[in-house]
C-alpha cells in the first residue's frame, strides 16, 4: 500500500487550476464550428449538415445552431471560408437561443470566469451530481467520468456524484431521450429536491443530435425552443426511423433544461463549464428563496 | 480486386453434410462466402455449420440479391454467409432454440422485422423494453429480485439487469439491453458513404474507430476498391490507441470497484493520456472524423517522433503501474476465481473479444480474417485459460502491450515512407459486402449494402451485444457483491448493443 502512496504523490501536481485560470485546449482541437461570413450564402448551403444545423433564409444569411451540430466538418470541408473549427473548450450556455449564432462570437472573458469560480465557492463546496444516460453513444458518460480523474478533479470545486437522485442538487443527462428511458427519466427529475438544476450534456441531449436528425422535414428546432417546455410536452411523439427515439429534440422537449453543453461529445472542461453555469444559477434560485 | 467466384476448396463444402443442403455459391469478395439455400433448408444450413464447429456472429435481412434472411458464421478464416429467400409470409424453423447464440438475434428480428420465425414466445419485448416489467415471479425462503437499472449509481449506460438473490447468492441474472435503441442502423439509409461515416462513428462512442474502419471497409468491399496501404496504417493507429484507452477503462473501473483508489487514479491518468494523444493526433478526443470510406481524410497531426516518444514514456508508467496492480492482493482476490465463464459455454453462445480469450479462446479478426494493416503486421493472440475476472484484466495487460508494438511499428512505417491517403469510390457505385474489425469489445461485422452510390441496408452484428447474452450465466459461484467487478470486466457498452 505504501508503494501506491508513494507512486500517487511521485507525479506532482497534474490537475487543471480552471476555472480560476484559463485551460487552452491542444493544438487542433475541434471544440466547435465559428461562423467566419454569415452574409450571401448561396441558397442550399443548408444541405450540406446531416444534422440540420445550418439554416439560410432568403436574403442570404446564414444560422449555425450549434446545439445540433456533431463537429464533422462537413460545412468546413464544403466551405472554409464561411466556416472554421474553433479550438476552445466552453461552449455550454444557459439559453437554447443563444446557442444558435449568426457571426462569429468571443470566448468567456476573464471576469465571467472569476464569476463563476466565486459562485462555486458560494455554495460552499458541496454539489451533489447524479446523471442518467436516456440513449447516449457511451462517450458522454466517458467524459462526464472523467472529471473525477485526476486531471480534473472536479472534487475540488465541491461536487460530488450521489447515486440518490433525492440527494442531487444537479441532474446531467445525455442522450437523445428513448421511450424506455422517457419514464426513468421523469421520475428522477420529479423526486429531486428544489432548487435543482438540468444539463444536457451533448448534442444529443441538447437536440436529438444525428440519431434523431433522420427522416424529420423541418423539425423548426432552432425559433421555438426555450427553456421551459413543460414536463410531459411531447405526448404524442411517434417512433423516428424504426428505433425507440422519441421525436427529435433533445431533453428539452420532456423537461426544462437549465444548461446546454454541445459537443459530440463535449470534453470534460466543456462539461465543467456547464456545471459552473447551472451552479450560478441554483445559488441564484437559493437567493431569491 | 474484383468480387471472385468462391474457391472450390472453401472449408463450408468439406462440411459433412453439405451435400443435402442443396446450396448453390454466389461471387463474394474474398474472405467471404455467400451459400444460397431454400428457405426450408435455412436451419439444416445452420446445424451443418454447428456440427462443423463454425461460430455463430450474426441473423439479417438483406436485400441482395433479393429479399433474404442471412445467417453468418465465423468458419476457418472465413466469414460464411447462408442466404435463402425470405417473402412477407415465409416462415423459417427456429435456430436459436438449439443454439442460444442465435437467440437474440432471431428475437430482434421477429419484433422488429417481422421475420416469422416457429418456437416459443416470449413474454416481455427483448428490443423496447418496459422499465417496470417485473419479470417472472421467485419464491423461496428470502429470495428476492432486484431490478438494477435503467438508471444505474454511478455514471453507466442504461442497461437493466433483473438479479434473483436471497441477499447472498446470486441464484439469476437477467439481463435486459435495448433500453438505448436508437435505431441507428436505419439512419444510414440514404446518405453518401462519406456522410454514413458519422453515423458510424456513433452507434458505441467509445469504439468510434472501429465502428467506422468497420463500416469503410464493407463499403470498399462492396465497391471493389482499396484503400491505400498507408490510410490503412492510420486506422491501425486510431483503432489500436482506442483499443488501450477502453483497456485502461475497464482496468481503471476495476480498481475503482476493489477501492484501489490509488490505481483507480493512475490508469485514469494513463487513459486520459490515451485520449490527450489521440485529440492531438485528429482534434477528437475520441479519433473522430479522420476514417472514411475510401480511406482516411488526412495525417495525423503530430510529428511520427513526437508520438513514438509518447507512447515510450507512457510505456514506462505502465509498467510500474502494472506490476504494482497485478502484486496487490487485495486487489487480485477479488477477481481471480470471479465471474467464471467456461470455455464450452463461450463457444456456445458464440462471445468474442476479451472474455473469449479469457477463457481460453483465441478468436480475435485480427488474426482469423487478416484485414488493412493486419495482413502486413504479425500480431500475438493474448488468450489466458483461467476463465475468470482476473483472466479477462490479464487479456488486457496483454493486449496494451500488443497495441504498444502494433503502434510503434505502424509509426515507424509511417515516418518512413509516404503515400496516398485516400482512394476515391466511382460515383454511383452498387454493391454488398461484409466488414470487420477487431473492436475492444471484441469482433465487430457490418453488412452494406449501397445503391446508387449511396447506402441502402446496413447491418451491425455487435460485440456487446453478442457477449451479453453470456452475463446471465457469469455467476456460477458468486454473491452479489461481485457484480460491479464481473460486469466491469466484461467491457462492454451498451450504445454498441442496443444500436
Amino acid at each position: 500500500m505504501l508503494e501506491w502512496i508513494q507512486r500517487g504523490l511521485s507525479q506532482g501536481r497534474i490537475t487543471t487550476r480552471y476555472p480560476r485560470e484559463p485551460e487552452p485546449a491542444p493544438a487542433g482541437y475541434h471544440g466547435g464550428i465559428d461562423v467566419l461570413d454569415a452574409e450571401d450564402a448561396p441558397p442550399g448551403l443548408e444541405a450540406v449538415c446531416p444534422t440540420g444545423a445550418i439554416g439560410v433564409d432568403r436574403h442570404g444569411d446564414l444560422e449555425l445552431d450549434r446545439a445540433k451540430c456533431i463537429l464533422c466538418g462537413e460545412c468546413v470541408r464544403c466551405d472554409p471560408r464561411r466556416f472554421a473549427f474553433h479550438g476552445r473548450y466552453e461552449t455550454a450556455s444557459r439559453s437554447r437561443a443563444a446557442l444558435v449564432l449568426d457571426g462569429q462570437d468571443h470566448p468567456p472573458s476573464r471576469q465571467t470566469r472569476e464569476a463563476l469560480g466565486q459562485q462555486a465557492r458560494m455554495l460552499r463546496r458541496s454539489i451533489h451530481v447524479r446523471h442518467i444516460d436516456c440513449g447516449s453513444d457511451g462517450s458522454e458518460e466517458w467524459e462526464i467520468q472523467a472529471l473525477w480523474n485526476p486531471y480534473y478533479d472536479i472534487q475540488r470545486l465541491g461536487y460530488f456524484l450521489t447515486n440518490a437522485p433525492r440527494h442531487a442538487d444537479i441532474l446531467l443527462v445525455t442522450g437523445g431521450v428513448t421511450g424506455p428511458m422517457r419514464a426513468p427519466l421523469q421520475r428522477t427529475w420529479e423526486v429531486m429536491p428544489e432548487p435543482k438544476a438540468l444539463i444536457a450534456v451533448g448534442t444529443d441531449a441538447c437536440s436529438g443530435g444525428l440519431a434523431a436528425s433522420g427522416g424529420l422535414a423541418g423539425s423548426g428546432g432552432l425559433a421555438g425552443a426555450g427553456g421551459l417546455a413543460g414536463a410531459g410536452g411531447l405526448a404524442g411523439a411517434g417512433a423516428v426511423a424504426g428505433g425507440n427515439l422519441l421525436s427529435a429534440g433533445g431533453v428539452d422537449a420532456l423537461l426544462p433544461v437549465d444548461v446546454y453543453v454541445p459537443g459530440s461529445p463535449p470534453a470534460p472542461i466543456a462539461i465543467m463549464h456547464g456545471l459552473l453555469l447551472a451552479t450560478g444559477l441554483l445559488a441564484d434560485t437559493k437567493a431569491a428563496a | 480486386m474484383s468480387p471472385t467466384t468462391a474457391s472450390r476448396q472453401s472449408a463450408a463444402m468439406e462440411l459433412p453434410g453439405y451435400d443435402q443442403l442443396g446450396a448453390s455459391i454466389e461471387p463474394a469478395p474474398p474472405g467471404e462466402v455467400r451459400l444460397r439455400v431454400g428457405a426450408p433448408a435455412f436451419a439444416s444450413a445452420a446445424k451443418t455449420m454447428k456440427e462443423g464447429g463454425a461460430r455463430f456472429v450474426t441473423m439479417f435481412l438483406a436485400d441482395t440479391p433479393e429479399r433474404s434472411l442471412v445467417a453468418a458464421f465465423a468458419l476457418h478464416g472465413k466469414l460464411i454467409l447462408v442466404g435463402a429467400p425470405a417473402g412477407a409470409d415465409t416462415a423459417f424453423e427456429p435456430v436459436g432454440s438449439w443454439w442460444p447464440a442465435a437467440s437474440w438475434a432471431e428475437r430482434e428480428l421477429s419484433e422488429r422485422h417481422h421475420v416469422r420465425f416457429g418456437g416459443e414466445d416470449h413474454a416481455a419485448q427483448l428490443t423496447a423494453p418496459d422499465p417496470d416489467f417485473v419479470g417472472r415471479q421467485v419464491s423461496g425462503l428470502d429470495v428476492f429480485s432486484i431490478p438494477y437499472g435503467p438508471v444505474r449509481s454511478g455514471i453507466f449506460e442504461a442497461i437493466q439487469f433483473h438479479i434473483e438473490t436471497g441477499g447472498e447468492d446470486v441464484s439469476r441474472i437477467h439481463t435486459r439491453p435495448f433500453f438505448k435503441h436508437r435505431g441507428m442502423e436505419a439512419r444510414f439509409g440514404g446518405l453518401a458513404p462519406d456522410v454514413a461515416a458519422h453515423v458510424a462513428e456513433r452507434v458505441a462512442g467509445i469504439s468510434s474507430c472501429a465502428y467506422a474502419s468497420c463500416f469503410s471497409q464493407a463499403v470498399e468491399r462492396a465497391l471493389g476498391i482499396q484503400a491505400p496501404q498507408r490510410a490503412e496504417r492510420w486506422r491501425a493507429v486510431y483503432c489500436e490507441l482506442e483499443r488501450m484507452a477502453c483497456h485502461l477503462d475497464v482496468i481503471a473501473k476495476e480498481a475503482e470497484t476493489t477501492a484501489l483508489y490509488v490505481g483507480q487514479a493512475r490508469f485514469q491518468i494513463l487513459k486520459e493520456q490515451v485520449m490527450r494523444l489521440r485529440s492531438r493526433l485528429t482534434g477528437n478526443r475520441f479519433g473522430r472524423g479522420m476514417i472514411v470510406p475510401g480511406g482516411v481524410r488526412g495525417e495525423g497531426m503530430m510529428e511520427h517522433d513526437e508520438v513514438l516518444a509518447a507512447l515510450d514514456e507512457f510505456e514506462r508508467e505502465l509498467r510500474r503501474d502494472r506490476r504494482m496492480f497485478l502484486g496487490t492482493a487485495s486487489m487480485t482476490d477479488r477477481l481471480v476465481g470471479s465471474g467464471h465463464l467456461q470455455r464450452r459455454l463461450v463457444e456456445e453462445y458464440g462471445g468474442v473479444g476479451p472474455l473469449a480469450r479469457g477463457s481460453g479462446l483465441s478468436t480475435d479478426a485480427r488474426h482469423e480474417r487478416p484485414y488493412g494493416n493486419y495482413t502486413r503486421i504479425g500480431l500475438r493472440v493474448v488468450s489466458e485459460r483461467d476463465a475468470d475476472a482476473m483472466a479477462r484484466v490479464k487479456v488486457r495487460f496483454g493486449e496494451i502491450s500488443e497495441s504498444l508494438r502494433i503502434l510503434r511499428q505502424t509509426v515507424d512505417h509511417l515516418r518512413r515512407r509516404d503515400g496516398e491517403l485516400q482512394a476515391m469510390p466511382a460515383a454511383g457505385g452498387e454493391g454488398a459486402a461484409c466488414g470487420w474489425v477487431e473492436a475492444p469489445q471484441g469482433e465487430l461485422v457490418m453488412w452494406v449494402e449501397l445503391r446508387q452510390g449511396t447506402i441502402s441496408r446496413v447491418h451491425i452484428a455487435s460485440p456487446s451485444l453478442r457477449n451479453w447474452a453470456l452475463f446471465d450465466h457469469a455467476f456460477p459461484k458468486d454473491v452479489l457483491t461481485d457484480f460491479a467487478f464481473i460486469e466491469h470486466s466484461f467491457g462492454l457498452t451498451p450504445a454498441g448493443a442496443d444500436r
